[in-house]
């Protein structure tokens, strides 16, 4: 599995049923009902944090606290490796006849150390994940998901029952309906 | 539907939809600068003119032009670097600190805070650069081979700690509100209309969409990063106050010194976000936003802290006495009624004696007083590290080395310069970038607890 999530892309995917929402419940209550009706939801795309829908639509949870973990670790070790180094391998100091080897005095430079390449790499792994870098062109299904609208993204397989699909989008408050392939809208 | 807790005020005012705090809060952004922000961006930058003039003064003719000296060796400058480091807490407090523990008012107050963070950080950082000398060297600070020119660092050394503290502080920050403006970044790349600004914010927004799985994994990394920042921001005035406590220095030699500066640096943060966000909710129309709720929330931290640091200043009395030491008693008996008695008093009224004032809901309540009262936290902690650095500096062990120091003219202007830069910094970020949270204050509008 490679480090980008290759499901936050709309490119090359088969035709899409898209529902917008102007009301967090109403789309709470459809996301809910589409799902447990055994239709995967692609994405949902949402202007604030919504709690819930990232296990409605069946989103692993993330490993990101691991890669924190292993960043720290590699910190720490970094850290520890280049006061060892300068200070008691390359050329030790002899200030005030301290003893040239750990000391408790060597913690800040560790942990500032540590703190600096935990933040930092866990968040260049979390950009590579997302999909997020300068300068992307970014794939919005309504101009308004950043701002008051919540937009949910369905892609549609053999079998499926779309009209059921576009029901259930509809009776749960859904304002608006759309098809969406190959980078074209239709207003339903 | 709006839910309303029986116990708490509604944190958002005015019955606010997701499109008003959208509109509200980019107004500035999309709409040409009100006569306030231009007349508060000029009055900056001349601020910021004095600054260049300091420093190019002092840079060309040498610290000489400073009063400093062989027993005062760490005045104004120093003064000022704890100042703005002390300042530069409360973001990364309101934002950490306050989101493990879950307080949802922090959400229209952080991003100006962490702002403020940021460019108070860059202020303090000047003194202790520019009192290096020569700063065309000041590269010597980092852990680079003998061959640049001088030995490897001392890993022993506070003032080592706190290059590492104060730049990991710095970055760290800058990250942490980096990421936090990513998706109101998004939302002004879709609303701004002019070409130039769909490209720089859309280069800043990085492709945002607001997937739900993005989400998921921006809230653990916010989390994440919080917890990072906790230790972070409690480590880095740790470190600043062992440059003083790790000396032998009567009057600096104490181990209260680390939480008493930390309670300090709150205690500054916080008067300097009160004095920011009073006069920013009313010029810039976000009354519903930054509630008389959230000024009551911030000026209790105020009294508290304050309070804590008012037990620091007593404490210190009580061990000097009590430790039986002459040197630590002449130093406090010196602090209090020596020549410079009128910094001790200004510093205990303003710290200790004025926040007890919030006792009573009138004052947590009214924002002039709440903006007058802060000044007078901030005047007052100033004080704090001027007694700290100047009266146990001017009276050392050999009174022949006694002497009386009083900042120099381009030291004074240097201080008041770095308001310009603290400003200008701020006048550009309240123009360019939403000064509240967007997306965060729209998922509490429901008033959900």
């Amino acid at each position: 599995m490679g480090i980008l999530d290759k499901k936050l892309s709309l490119r090359d995917r088969n035709k899409m049923l898209i529902g917008v929402w102007e009301d967090e419940d109403q789309l709470m209550a459809g996301a809910s009902e589409i799902a447990h009706a055994g239709v995967h939801i692609h994405d949902i795309y949402t202007p604030y944090p919504v709690h819930g829908l990232d296990r409605i639509i069946g989103a692993r949870r993330s490993k990101l606290a691991r890669i924190a973990f292993f960043c720290a670790v590699t910190g720490l070790t970094l850290m520890t490796t280049m006061i060892w180094y300068m200070y008691v391998h390359d050329w030790p100091m002899n200030i005030g006849n301290k003893p040239v080897r750990f000391t408790p005095s060597w913690a800040p430079v560790m942990f500032e150390g540590t703190v600096l390449c935990t933040a930092f790499g866990m968040s260049f792994f979390f950009f590579w994940r997302n999909r997020l870098v300068h300068g992307i062109k970014n794939e919005l299904l309504d101009i308004r998901q950043t701002d008051d609208r919540m937009v949910m993204a369905i892609e549609t397989k053999d079998g499926m029952d779309e009209k059921a699909v576009l029901n259930m989008m509809k009776n749960h408050g859904a304002v608006e309906l759309r098809e969406f392939h190959n980078g074209v809208q239709i207003v339903l | 539907m709006i839910h309303d807790s029986i116990i708490r005020d509604r944190l958002v005012t005015g019955d606010k939809t997701a499109s008003d705090v959208t509109r509200d809060i980019a107004r500035p952004i999309l709409n040409n600068p009100s006569t306030a922000w231009k007349v508060g961006f000029t009055l900056s930058l001349i601020f910021l003119g004095i600054f260049g003039v300091s420093l190019l003064y002092t840079l060309f003719t040498g610290i000489g032009v400073w009063n400093i000296n062989k027993s005062v060796m760490w005045g104004w400058d120093i003064t000022n670097f704890v100042f703005w480091v002390g300042i530069g807490h409360a973001g990364t407090l309101i934002s950490a600190v306050l989101l493990l523990f879950r307080q949802k008012w922090r959400m229209s107050i952080n991003r100006s805070a962490e702002a403020m963070t940021i460019f108070a950080v860059i202020c303090a950082a000047m003194f202790p650069v520019f009192h290096m000398g020569r700063v065309w060297v000041g590269y010597w600070a980092l852990p680079l081979p003998n061959g640049f020119g001088s030995l490897w660092v001392n890993f022993n050394s506070p003032l080592l700690w706190d290059v590492f503290a104060i730049s990991t502080y710095f970055s760290v920050s800058l990250l942490f509100w980096y990421i936090g403006l990513i998706p109101d970044i998004a939302t002004i790349r879709d609303k701004v209309k002019s070409k130039l600004g769909k490209t720089m914010y859309g280069f800043l927004s990085m492709g945002w969409t607001g997937s739900t799985r993005t989400w998921a994994r921006y809230e653990l990394i916010s989390l994440i990063l919080a917890g990072l920042s906790t230790p972070l921001v409690l480590s880095v005035h740790t470190i600043v106050s062992t440059d003083f406590a790790t000396s032998v220095v009567p009057g600096w030699h104490t181990t209260i010194f680390p939480p008493y500066f930390v309670a300090g640096a709150i205690f500054s943060g916080f008067g300097m976000v009160a004095t920011l966000l009073v006069v920013a909710r009313k010029v810039m129309n976000y009354e519903n936003y930054i509630t008389i709720g959230h000024l009551d929330a911030m000026t209790k931290i105020i009294m508290v802290t304050g309070t804590i640091v008012g037990i620091a200043y007593l404490t210190e009395f009580f061990i000097a006495w009590y430790s039986g030491n002459i040197y630590e008693q002449y130093a406090f008996t010196n602090r209090m009624f020596g020549p410079y008695w009128w910094a001790y008093w200004s510093m205990m009224t303003c710290n200790l004696i004025a926040p007890q004032v919030f006792w009573f809901r009138w004052a947590r309540t009214t924002p002039w007083f709440i903006f007058i009262m802060s000044i007078v936290v901030n005047v007052g902690m100033w004080f704090e590290r001027f007694v700290i650095i100047v009266t146990s500096l001017h009276r050392d062990y050999l009174p022949s080395s006694w002497v009386m120091y009083s900042g120099s003219l381009t030291e004074i202007g240097l201080f008041l310069g770095t308001f310009g830069i603290f400003f200008t910094c701020f006048f550009l970020f309240a123009k360019f970038l939403p000064v509240i949270n967007m997306a965060e204050v729209k998922s509490i509008l429901r008033n959900r607890e």
